[in-house]
């Protein structure tokens, strides 16, 4: 198949959904409405941490239109969560100001809210604690009583080699202490739910989850605590306005849908407001991190060791769970041979974290990448050639056994020096600089739960044209078309006889999630082989119906045909039709579930956790102004090693999107919460960067075709942000000579730093 | 949101008449600050007072003096050549105000009545010494916009007084001025700081001194200021370098910022030391030297 002229993979192909977009024709959360449906609204906690004396929900019950009100205490006790610590609605006490402390159904949304403001409760603040490392302390107020500490029980640690050795026997040894800051997700498509049962109480929740089969067990799981047995849960997804990992998990405001919904036996949606988006939906967690590096004499790595403390908040989701993946680039990121690595989940009362886009990893990597400049003048090398020297190779098996097939790191590295005129631009010290950083991500799924699956189911009728069903969601990203366009490649039919089914679990086969940049690799995947089993049935029966031996016969641009003999063919339709309509008649149908043969972690942190892994460099030139620290960014190249685009433009659109949140995360964005308050949930002083603020950014697709990925594809969905916050911080200190080491680099900082140097320097004269 | 009556009054008149007879009135231009204020239920208001249909509190006029009417949107002055040529510093101002979709619907009215201490409008038109048309039931009255910002959000207005608008005068041939934003962001931003600058020089050439000069700073302040000593030590002296460097030191201790989360006050003082001079030095090229 690789060896053919392909179509339509590798080319320009419009997102299929766009038109429905850009005519408000798409159908979001926000836009469905279905018979006698009421409204849900949740009170929220007013202290960060605080004992529930008392809640009066009289003067709420009696608003006319309210339905429904539910507190903690009266609904069954259940805990959500990896770590089940977090009831929907809080009973005896709330933990942040993210708490949900009770909720009303009523008839509009206007009175919801008014109902809201009539609930009355009575609280006895508590002191609270909102530094990790202060939660850490003896003595400090604990989140959870019965847990006995604020360090939760999760085992991160990593240890290949010998580091205490390697520490020992290096020439060059460098150690800092990097932080990073709270984040979201910023979706434009706010979080929202309807959740309707049946006579038979059967559930169907309309949803925008990224997770829709694992959201089907939670909720299964859930109505079963509630006594409901053995129900039937429907999962259908709107169209979603942006994921990021924002809706990798269930929510309390999901079970509160549910809960309302049963009491009213009515639908209930509830739709959060874009201050309830930016408040009461988990964000990218802050990392305090310790790291040192040694290289030898050559300029070798030796070693890498990593402490992190990670503010969990003060439930637990998959933000808890980041350290998994984090490992990646500590230990696989250039060929290093000894690693260590520890990281502490802190519970505080701030609101709980969430995985978001890269999973951890830019948190990693910017300490990474930030040491590895230093290391790099440590040993008196050129941070290119330093990186070079280190850049990981294909055939490498790293220390924590990752096997690398595909990689095409050198060449990105290689590609972003040529790009940036590095060696001419580097070193100036003039107030312009050039900085670049790297990347590892899974690139061929990640198996992080008990299956990396996806299904997929492909029928074709009577007229050639195709509905794919794929347990896998679309979230914005463009999966849709991807998967169309393998389908149509594989079966020789144009993109618009794909018609792709991806947000009903009713009809769509089991996928893990979009998460891990693993759709293109493992729905596309999956839907590539069950195109395949489609086509070789349709190639058979055809080729008794032309006497041509099935070896010689392919399909294109709508025809079976054979390519040694002209006359042999058929249109698909004809043939899909005298399939159908003869005695013992035959509709095709084809399935694949696909597992890639990756492994989960063993005990010790250790497995090959993706098939493939993805690679990439960005580089950066900035110019600062020393007087007033602030940072324009005059060129910006991303590379990348993505196996192989099968949609360019869809491709560049995803490095374009996480350059630009990895410019925000770098320069602008940050969660200021003070004492547990978030001071500034709202899109004027939560700065995402504008369209304006946005530098041209130059990609560089370097194609190296892994072996088993779909047409050789390999993941970029998150790839694009990771390597960001480093390169852009490196470029400043080669600009201005100061390294900004918390995040975001602000122009208060810069100037701080700036000031602190010129004072040093006149202490030295 | 609470729910409110619209009124949409075709003259000035009519509109003075609806905001003395009805309870909890307010006026509304663009909208852009007051349904915000209402959203965030900062405002309690029953009655909102559209200006929008009325033709008198619209356009620039330019003549012994420049006439900008309060209903006046900052697209339409962004567009104008005159504004461009002799009042930079206006154009400065609302070149990166909010967005283009806001710039089109908020008007230089609302952004002055509003009276928010990063109000973009407000340091170009102190420094162009603009004065302020107030019209109330029993007759009009005249301003000084130095005169006009009491503090955050309050002004000299009656309730039932409204602004027709602003005038400015002519300029002498060596006249120039400018406007700095600093901000984080390139758009739908407010500035961390504001600075304008007006300066007219004693001829034209090479080595003159400063006749007149007007600096303005926002956001140092509860209301947008003139720096008066920094302006009383640019008059009659050349603007070097160190002059200039000298004047962003007085302005600095001119200024009271205070810690937010939007910048901090040792950066705010920072900030002024540095864009008093480069706005001075903005203004000078375009006087043409
Ligand atoms: C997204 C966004 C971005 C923004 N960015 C900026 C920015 O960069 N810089 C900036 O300075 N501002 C910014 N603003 C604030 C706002 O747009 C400006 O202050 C604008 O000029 C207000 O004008 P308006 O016509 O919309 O005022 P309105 O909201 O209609 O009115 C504001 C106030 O003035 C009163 N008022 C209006 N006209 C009169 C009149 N003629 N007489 C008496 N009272 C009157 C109203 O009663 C109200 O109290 C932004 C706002 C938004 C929503």
């Amino acid at each position: 198949m690789n060896g053919d002229v392909l179509s339509l993979v590798g080319k320009n192909i419009p997102k299929k959904d766009a038109p429905l977009k850009v005519t408000g024709q798409a159908q979001y959360i926000q836009d469905i409405k279905l018979p006698g449906m009421l409204w849900g609204k949740i009170l929220y906690s007013r202290y960060p941490h605080g004992r529930i004396l008392n809640i009066d929900t009289k003067r709420a019950e009696r608003l006319p239109g309210v339905k429904a009100v539910l507190t903690g205490s009266t609904i069954p006790d259940i805990k959500i969560g990896f770590m089940k610590d977090n009831p929907p609605l809080k009973k005896g006490k709330v933990c942040s100001m993210r708490d949900e402390v009770a909720a009303v159904a009523a008839t509009s949304p206007e009175v919801a809210q008014e109902a809201i403001e009539l609930i009355d409760v009575e609280y006895e603040e508590l002191p609270g604690v909102f530094d990790p490392v202060e939660a850490m302390k003896e003595g400090a107020p604990l989140i959870h009583e019965e847990l006995k500490s604020n360090v939760l029980k999760l085992p991160w640690k990593l240890i290949c080699g010998d580091v205490d050795r390697a520490k020992a026997e290096s020439a060059y040894i460098v150690e800092d202490t990097y932080k990073t800051q709270w984040v979201t997700h910023c979706c434009l498509g706010t979080s929202g739910c309807i959740a309707s049962f049946d006579v038979n109480n059967n559930l169907t929740m309309y949803s925008n989850t990224q997770i829709p089969s694992l959201a089907q067990r939670d909720y299964i799981d859930a109505l079963n605590a509630f006594g409901l047995k053995n129900k039937r849960v429907r999962v259908v997804q709107s169209v979603i306005g942006g994921g990021f990992g924002s809706k990798l998990d269930t929510y309390p405001y999901e079970y509160i849908a549910i809960l309302l919904a049963l009491k009213t036996r009515r639908p209930v949606k509830i739709l959060f407001t874009r201050e309830e988006e930016f408040f009461a939906t988990s964000p990218r967690q802050c990392t305090l991190t310790k790291i040192s590096q040694g290289c030898d004499r050559e300029g070798r790595l030796t070693f890498r060791e990593m402490e992190m403390i990670l503010d969990n908040g003060a439930y637990t989701s998959w933000g808890a769970t980041t350290p998994s993946v984090m490992m990646m680039p500590i230990s696989s990121l250039y060929k290093v041979p000894n690693v260590r690595y520890t990281a502490k989940c802190v519970y505080t009362n701030n609101n709980y974290s969430q995985a978001m886009r890269g999973y951890g990893n830019p948190q990693a990597t910017f300490a990474i990448e930030s040491s590895m400049d230093q290391l790099a003048e440590a040993a008196g090398m050129d941070p290119y050639e330093f990186r070079m020297k280190n850049a990981n190779e294909p055939g490498e098996v790293t220390p924590q056994r990752f096997k690398i097939t595909s990689c095409g790191m050198k060449e990105c590295i290689e590609a972003v020096a040529e790009k940036l005129n590095w060696k001419e631009k580097r070193g100036r010290h003039n107030g312009r600089g050039v900085g670049m950083a790297s990347l590892i991500h899974v690139g061929g799924g990640a198996r992080v739960y008990k299956s990396d699956g996806c299904g997929t189911i492909i029928k074709i009728d009577d007229y050639g044209k195709v509905d794919v069903f794929t347990g896998s969601t679309d979230i914005g990203q463009g999966s849709d078309t991807v998967i169309a366009q393998i389908v149509a490649e594989v079966l020789g039919i144009s993109i618009e006889d794909v018609n792709v089914i991806n947000n009903d679990t009713d009809v769509c086969p089991w996928d893990v999630g979009v998460h891990a940049s693993r759709t293109t690799f493992v729905a596309g995947n999956s839907a590539l082989y069950a195109a395949e089993k489609i086509k070789a049935e349709i190639l058979t029966i055809v080729s008794h119906m032309l006497g041509e031996d099935v070896a010689f016969l392919d399909i294109k641009n709508g025809v079976v045909y054979s390519k040694r003999d002209k006359e042999k063919s058929m249109p698909l339709g004809k043939a899909l039709r005298s399939i159908h309509y003869a005695t013992g008649g035959k509709m095709l149908m084809a399935e694949c579930f696909y597992d890639p043969a990756n492994e989960n972690f063993d005990r010790e942190f250790k497995g090959n956790l993706s098939v493939s892994y993805a690679y990439g460099a960005h580089g950066v030139e900035v110019e600062v102004d020393r007087k007033t620290g602030k940072v324009k960014i005059l060129n910006y190249v991303a590379a990348h090693d993505v196996g192989r685009a099968i949609n360019p433009m869809l491709l560049e659109g995803q490095i374009f999107g996480g350059g630009v949140m990895g410019l925000g995360y770098a320069l602008g964005e940050e969660m200021v919460y003070i004492n547990g308050v978030l001071k500034n949930g709202n899109f004027l002083d939560y700065k995402i960067p504008t369209a304006k603020d946005v530098p041209p950014i130059e990609t560089i697709i370097v194609e190296t075709v892994d072996k088993d990925g779909p047409f050789g594809a390999k993941g970029i969905g998150e790839p694009g942000l990771v390597p960001t916050a480093p390169a852009i911080s490196n470029a400043i200190y080669d600009a201005v000579g100061v390294r900004i080491k918390d995040l975001p680099i602000t122009p208060e900082k810069i100037l701080k730093a700036l000031k602190e140097k010129g004072a040093e320097k006149l202490d030295e004269a | 949101m609470r729910r409110f009556e619209y009124h949409k009054p075709e003259t000035i008149k009519e509109a003075l008449g609806l905001v003395t007879s009805l309870n909890n009135a307010r006026f509304i231009a663009g909208g852009t600050d007051i349904l915000v204020a209402l959203r965030q239920k900062k405002a309690e208001i029953d009655n909102l007072i559209s200006l929008r249909n009325i033709g008198e509190l619209k356009g620039i006029e330019y003549g012994d003096g420049l006439w900008i009417g309060s209903g006046t949107t900052h697209t339409e002055i962004l567009k104008s050549r005159v504004i461009l040529e002799h009042y930079t510093a206006l154009n400065d101002g609302v070149k990166n105000l909010g967005s283009r979709q806001i710039r089109n619907v908020a008007t230089i009215g609302g952004n002055i009545c509003n009276a928010a201490p990063s109000a973009d409008t407000a340091c170009p038109l102190l420094v162009l010494d603009a004065k302020v048309l107030i019209a109330g039931i029993n007759g009009e009255r005249w301003v000084d916009l130095d005169g006009f910002f009491l503090g955050p959000n309050k002004t000299v207005l009656d309730k039932h007084e409204l602004v027709k608008g602003f005038s400015l005068p002519l300029f002498p041939k060596n006249t120039g001025s400018s406007y700095i934003k600093h901000t984080r962001r390139a758009a739908m931003d407010l500035p961390i700081l504001g600075i304008a600058a007006r300066i007219t020089m004693d001829d034209g050439k090479e080595g003159a001194t400063c006749r007149e000069a007007r600096i303005a700073m926002g956001v140092v302040a509860p209301r947008p200021i003139r720096a008066y000593e920094t302006e009383r030590f640019l008059v009659g002296k050349p603007l070097t370098e160190d002059v200039m460097e000298e004047a962003g030191n007085i302005a600095a201790r001119e200024a009271t910022p205070r810690d937010s989360i939007r910048g901090q006050a040792w950066y705010r003082k920072e900030m002024v030391k540095v864009l008093v001079g480069r706005a001075i030095k903005n203004a000078m090229e375009r006087m043409g030297l």
